[in-house]
């Protein structure tokens, strides 16, 4: 899958601004607040609908204007020819458009255009709470299955309800029992099915990741993961269910003392191990950091095995932070890999050494003040 | 700015209260109305008081009507022990344009939404439990309603319910997208849902 062309308008510091893609290498420089992530960020909102940097589409909105509006044109092997558009404004939210047709739902886009992003953010996955790796988890498996993308969106609303119930009829145990029979069978059927789906994906993600590891940092550390849930997840997803039903039977209690759903996946951990000891205890910032950069190479290589269409890989800031051996395995890494790839980089790296910008293939593009002020 | 008319902005106003009706759109309209004959505008202003006062709810089945009981429920020929249980009464509108179903309706006003702060005893349930046990000789109850979270929750509510009864319970299934709301599915879509019910 590739963008050929990008349009924003009004989308951060980018008044109006055109790009060509080449398929497979992008390489974008300037200086710091030149606009570089801001033109990747807005392919991310072509493909997963909402940005990698920000969390609010209002401070995406150029300032002193009330909308802003993306539009790519993408080709695949599966699809072939299709441009996506996103507009957002704060009277009317946001719209996703598929070749000039409104998409009912956000989530319709996800998977449409897979695409894989490795940013400085990235440095919290491994180091804080659960909630990081749930949603890298989430977002990894959703690409590539709209039934876990369901489920997830599910699962979300089911819990809702389900907590009302538990905040409504906490004083009244027999009424509360009856209200939640019917959110307990789909709470457990969404939720079995997207701890059968994590377990499955994570126990072939597994190899991608050492092989990834070992790869970038040329030693020979194993990686390992540890997928945690509430019940053996490896048993598939009646066996999940039963075990679900039997540990909602047991801490209904505690629900009730709590007002809140205690079991289920949303309370799900992944631990990584590198050699035998925890990484997120025991890491150094370095390892750290490859760990990171090998998750989602990983990813990459697993969409690119799994799917028809080689996914988008997108580098924002990344190479800063590392070692000339490094980089130059990655960039290696990244001239042998076929897809279509984004890198920004502020810092002058090395990529005329490795990469060869033919303006065919492969490109340079130099951009100031949200301006293309120079392409070979 | 001078406004050079109350009315027109009081006009305004009021339109673009409309869903879907930003200001923008709610002045064309208002220009639009002021450009028209008297005629039309009292027609349309009497449309919508009738709306207001003369559409009442069927007391046996929910659904809007302009009699109680409403022409449904009314029609002998439609008594053929089939309740269909929906959501709101636009539902009922759907169904009735496939011409798959001949039997009566029954309108909940709404499904399970305990954080909405809506629950079985907001909703029509006990009517329809009244009705199964009544002298309508109901067999059948199809669950008619959204396949989402809360559209389900209802459903297995509502059948639980009505394990004590004998009747059928069956709901549509197949045909339907996974997360669409039943007005935005096409006739031929829905038709096939309803020939295609299974047993709950
Ligand atoms: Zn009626």
């Amino acid at each position: 899958m590739q963008i050929k062309a990008l349009k924003l308008q009004n989308f951060r510091n980018h008044e109006s601004t055109l790009v060509d893609w080449l398929p497979h290498l992008n390489v974008i420089t300037g200086p710091n607040g030149a606009g570089k992530t801001s033109l990747i960020d807005a392919i991310h909102y072509l493909c997963m609908s909402r940005s990698f940097v920000s969390n609010s589409d209002q401070y995406v909105i150029l300032q002193g204007e009330s909308y802003f509006m993306l539009k790519g044109d993408f080709s695949g092997t599966v699809r072939s020819e299709f441009e996506v558009a996103c507009s957002y404004s704060r009277g009317d939210g946001k719209k996703i458009f598929v070749n000039d047709g409104p998409l009912d739902r956000l989530s319709d886009l996800i998977g449409m255009v897979p695409v894989v992003v490795l940013s400085p953010d990235d440095k919290r996955l491994t180091r804080e709470g659960p909630i990081e790796r749930r949603s890298f988890l989430d977002s990894f498996i959703s690409q590539i299955s709209n039934q876990y993308l369901r489920d997830l969106l599910d699962y979300r609303r089911i819990r809702r309800q389900r907590n009302s119930l538990l905040q409504q009829y906490a004083n009244a145990p027999h009424m509360l029992e009856m209200y939640l029979e019917p959110w307990n069978k789909q709470l457990v059927d969404a939720g079995a099915s997207i701890v059968d789906a994590r377990h499955k994906v994570l126990e072939k993600f597994k190899a991608y990741l050492a092989q990834d590891y070992a790869m970038i940092s040329g030693m020979n550390l194993t990686t390992d993961l540890e997928y945690k849930t509430f019940c053996d997840a490896s048993v598939g997803i009646e066996d999940i269910k039963k075990q679900y039903y039997d540990k909602l039977a047991e801490s209904q209690e505690k629900e009730i003392e709590r007002e809140q759903t205690l079991v289920g996946p949303h309370r799900d951990e992944i631990v990584f191990y590198l050699g035998d000891r925890e990484l997120r205890q025991y890491g150094s910032q370095g390892q750290h950091r490859l760990f990171a950069l090998s998750l989602k190479l990983a990813q990459l290589h697993y969409y690119s095995d799994e799917l028809d269409d080689l996914p988008i890989f997108m580098l924002d800031d990344v190479f800063g932070d590392l070692d000339p051996q490094k980089t130059q395995i990655l960039l290696e890494a990244l001239k042998n890999h076929p897809g279509q790839i984004f890198i920004t980089s502020a810092n002058p790296v090395p990529f005329e050494d490795v990469i060869e910008f033919d303006g065919e293939r492969n490109q340079l593009i130099r951009i100031e003040q949200a301006e293309i002020v120079g392409k070979e | 700015m001078q406004l050079t008319s109350e009315y027109l902005e009081r006009a305004i106003e009021q339109l673009s209260k409309l869903p879907g009706t930003g200001r923008k759109s709610a002045q064309r309209i208002a220009i639009h109305l002021l450009k028209q004959n008297d005629e039309y505008a009292l027609k349309l202003a009497n449309a919508i008081i009738d709306l207001k006062q003369k559409v009442i709810r069927c007391s046996t089945c929910g659904n809007v009507s302009d009699a109680d009981p409403c022409n449904i429920c009314d029609n002998s020929k439609r008594e053929n022990g089939q309740i269909c249980v929906v959501e709101e009464f636009n539902d009922v509108y759907i169904i009735e344009k496939t011409n798959e179903f001949r039997g009566r309706y029954h309108v909940l006003g709404g499904v399970i939404s305990p954080m909405d702060n809506v629950g079985p005893d907001q909703l029509k349930i006990q009517d329809l439990l009244k009705r199964v046990g009544g002298n309508e000789h109901i067999k059948e109850v199809i669950l008619a309603l959204n396949p989402d979270a809360e559209g389900e929750a209802t459903s297995y509510y509502i059948n639980k319910l009505l394990t004590p009864y004998e009747v059928k319970v069956t709901r549509i299934a197949y045909g339907i997208p996974m997360g669409t709301e039943l007005e935005f599915i096409d006739e031929a879509t829905l038709s096939r849902a309803f020939t295609s019910r299974s047993a709950f």
